[in-house]
């Protein structure tokens, strides 16, 4: 009991920092998604449940927040799909070649969001690259429209959030003894089968951290389905900017920051609870 | 059950040259030990008989047949690890079937071979553990159950009992022997402790930078070996470099040492009159009155009270020095001038091979 105090302190500076950036604009935003509207101003005095009625009585705003989360879900699998061997690579180059790799991987987060949107337009417009080339290999007939589809916007956030599933991934295998890989073969084993049983179970740490981090970004992205989903398709972070910024109205902005956030939430605990028994059995 | 020849096995790692020229057999249920000192080889040797290393040349024999070309998982050798690699994400149970899940052996057919093999690792009750919740002790003998159940052509350890405290070493030591015999199994043990060698192998293949000094039981390594390298890893030696005079009528030779003549046996091929290494185990000398016939006399260095022997040094009269056990009931004390019996049978003259 001696030895509280000073552990009290050292955990000190941690907790202050979180208080002031984490819990405090949270409770400000729940408190907020409570208040009464007003005209002429943010909000007005009293509190009301009415903006989480409006909010989860209106297909509108349901629609926006479903279509988030099964686009974040896509986006979050094909990320998978697409790091995995990328990760397995990446974990098994050595010296020069794994720093080169390695840059290569993150290279999208060192490019700015505007500059790398635009250059997704640049690529994908009517008279651009992507169509000139496609007509050239007789692969359409005439220029499609990709840009302002659905499929764009999860094509350019699977790029950009590859790095952050790639990383987690490649540490966890990288932890993976080479002796156990060893082991299973002596035990009879092919390569397949060893991935299967050994290498694949236990890359789930990493596995784990990705998934969680790209379904909480995608499903929280602004800039880029913004941009390159045009006005047609609304998420719901658009909506929620839309409603604070445009209407002015703060408290039932408020109100569908929260029903995001906590949907968001719900999700990646759904995913732990679900793979609790897996991730009990390989962390390190 | 299967024979094992190793045949002129290298193996290069750039520059190095780890392996030259090995070649070993073990027969039909043998254990045989690889000893050497640290980068010898040992482990090379055992990558490269597991399958989980090419050798640049040579062959290796499972009852007749190049298994060279193998990959390890068609080689259906058991290997035990030094960390003993066990699966972490699975339990005990999962880890020893493991094989067996491979090979696609029914459910119920799995439980019985893996409680056949617990049981015979003596290892009972923890089958639902993972690893991590394990001692070293009880995952070495998960590592050695889990080699075992795949019923392997050739087991193979490497420095298996490495990461034990001292009494553990001893019971998984005997454990190990106890289990191979039992299964009579062929097997390969790499270890650089040369008491745990002696103890359990039938043949040791002492290695000395990647080739093998000498491939023999341990009572011949140890009484004849077939050099001063090899006596001196295998136990404490006194080596002493002589010129044989002449050979004797039963095939030995007469040694001039300390001022007397001793007739010794020793390796084939030396030739009277060429500097040699006589090799005086600690054993092999004793303590006399320093006037009896034909003892030499010696001055006590040091005298060190083990218990069931005093350990002493001894300097002769050129300055050679010497260690021995006497009794623990004589007298000896350091400055004592005693004598010095040599008992010729413990004695073994060998070439002088540089080291
Ligand atoms: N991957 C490698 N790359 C380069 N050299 C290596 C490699 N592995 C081993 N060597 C070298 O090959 C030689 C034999 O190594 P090996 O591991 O077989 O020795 P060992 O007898 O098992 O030693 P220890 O008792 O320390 O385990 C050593 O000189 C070692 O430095
Ligand atoms: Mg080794």
């Amino acid at each position: 009991m001696k030895r509280l105090l000073p552990r009290l302190l050292l955990g000190l500076p941690a907790v202050a920092l979180l208080t002031l950036f984490f819990v405090l604009p949270y409770v400000e935003m729940v408190a907020m998604s409570f208040r009464a509207p007003a005209f002429g101003q943010p909000f007005g005095s009293g509190h009301t449940l009415m903006h989480y009625g409006r909010a989860l009585g209106d297909p509108l705003y349901t629609g926006a927040l479903v279509r988030s989360l099964l686009t974040g879900a896509l986006i979050t699998a094909l990320c998978l799909l697409v790091s995995f061997p990328l990760a397995l690579h990446l974990s098994r180059l050595q010296g020069r070649w794994h720093v080169v790799f390695y840059a290569c991987i993150v290279s999208p987060l060192l490019i700015g969001v505007l500059v790398r949107n635009f250059g997704w337009m640049v690529l994908v417009a009517v008279d651009g690259p992507f169509n000139r080339w496609a007509m050239a290999a007789g692969l359409i007939e005439r220029p499609v429209r990709v840009l302002f589809t659905q499929g764009i916007v999860v094509m350019a956030l699977v790029h950009v959030f590859t790095p952050f599933m790639v990383l987690p991934i490649a540490t966890a295998l990288r932890n993976v003894r080479p002796e156990l890989r060893e082991a299973s073969a002596s035990l009879g084993a092919g390569a397949f089968e060893t991935f299967r049983r050994v290498t694949l179970p236990l890359s789930f740490p990493g596995v784990q951290a990705g998934v969680t981090l790209v379904f909480v970004l995608s499903v929280a992205a602004y800039v880029t389905p913004a941009l390159l989903g045009g006005q047609g398709i609304a998420y719901m972070p658009a909506v929620v900017v839309r409603e604070l910024i445009g209407s002015f109205a703060w408290p039932f902005g408020a109100a569908l920051a929260v029903i995001m956030a906590a949907s968001t939430l719900a999700v990646v605990t759904v995913f732990t609870l679900a793979t609790h028994r897996l991730a009990e059995r390989t962390r390190a | 059950m299967t024979q094992i020849d190793i045949i002129g096995l290298t193996k290069r790692y750039g520059t190095t040259l780890a392996l030259d020229g090995v070649t070993l057999q073990a027969r039909e249920g043998e254990l045989v030990s690889l000893l050497g000192p640290s980068g010898c080889g040992k482990t090379t040797t055992l990558r490269c008989i597991a399958g989980f290393m090419d050798p640049d040349g040579g062959d290796i024999l499972a009852d007749g047949a190049s298994v060279t070309d193998l990959p390890p998982q068609r080689r259906d050798f058991g290997v035990v690890f030094q960390n003993y690699a066990l699966f972490p994400h699975l339990t005990v149970f999962e880890n020893v079937a493991y094989g067996l899940g491979v090979r696609r052996v029914p459910k119920a057919e799995q439980r019985t071979r893996v409680a056949e093999a617990l049981a015979m690792v003596r290892l009972q009750g923890l089958e639902d553990r993972l690893p991590r919740a394990l001692s070293g002790g009880q995952q070495q003998r998960v590592a050695l159950a889990r080699a075992l159940v795949i019923r392997p052509r050739l087991l193979l350890l490497d420095e298996p009992l490495a990461n034990l405290d001292a009494r553990l070493r001893e019971e998984v030591r005997w454990l190990i022997r106890d289990v191979q015999q039992r299964a009579r199994i062929t097997a390969f043990y790499v270890t650089h402790d040369q008491a745990e060698a002696m103890a359990l192998s039938d043949r040791i293949a002492v290695m000395k930078a990647g080739r093998v000094a000498q491939f023999a039981t341990p009572r011949e390594i140890y009484q004849r070996p077939a050099e001063a390298y090899v006596a001196r890893f295998t136990g404490e030696a006194n080596i002493i470099p002589v010129r044989p005079r002449d050979r004797t009528a039963g095939g030995g030779f007469h040694v001039p040492f300390g001022g007397v003549v001793l007739p010794v046996s020793g390796v084939e091929g030396i030739r009277p009159g060429d500097a040699a290494m006589l090799m005086l185990r600690p054993e092999a000398l004793s303590i006399t009155d320093p006037g009896a016939p034909d003892a030499i006399p010696a001055l006590v260095l040091g005298a060190a009270f083990l218990g069931a022997a005093l350990a002493c040094e001894v300097s002769l009269a050129d300055g050679m020095r010497l260690r021995l056990q006497a009794s623990p009931h004589g007298t000896v004390q350091p400055g004592m001038t005693v004598g010095l019996a040599v008992d010729t049978a413990h004695a073994w003259l060998m070439p002088d091979i540089p080291q």
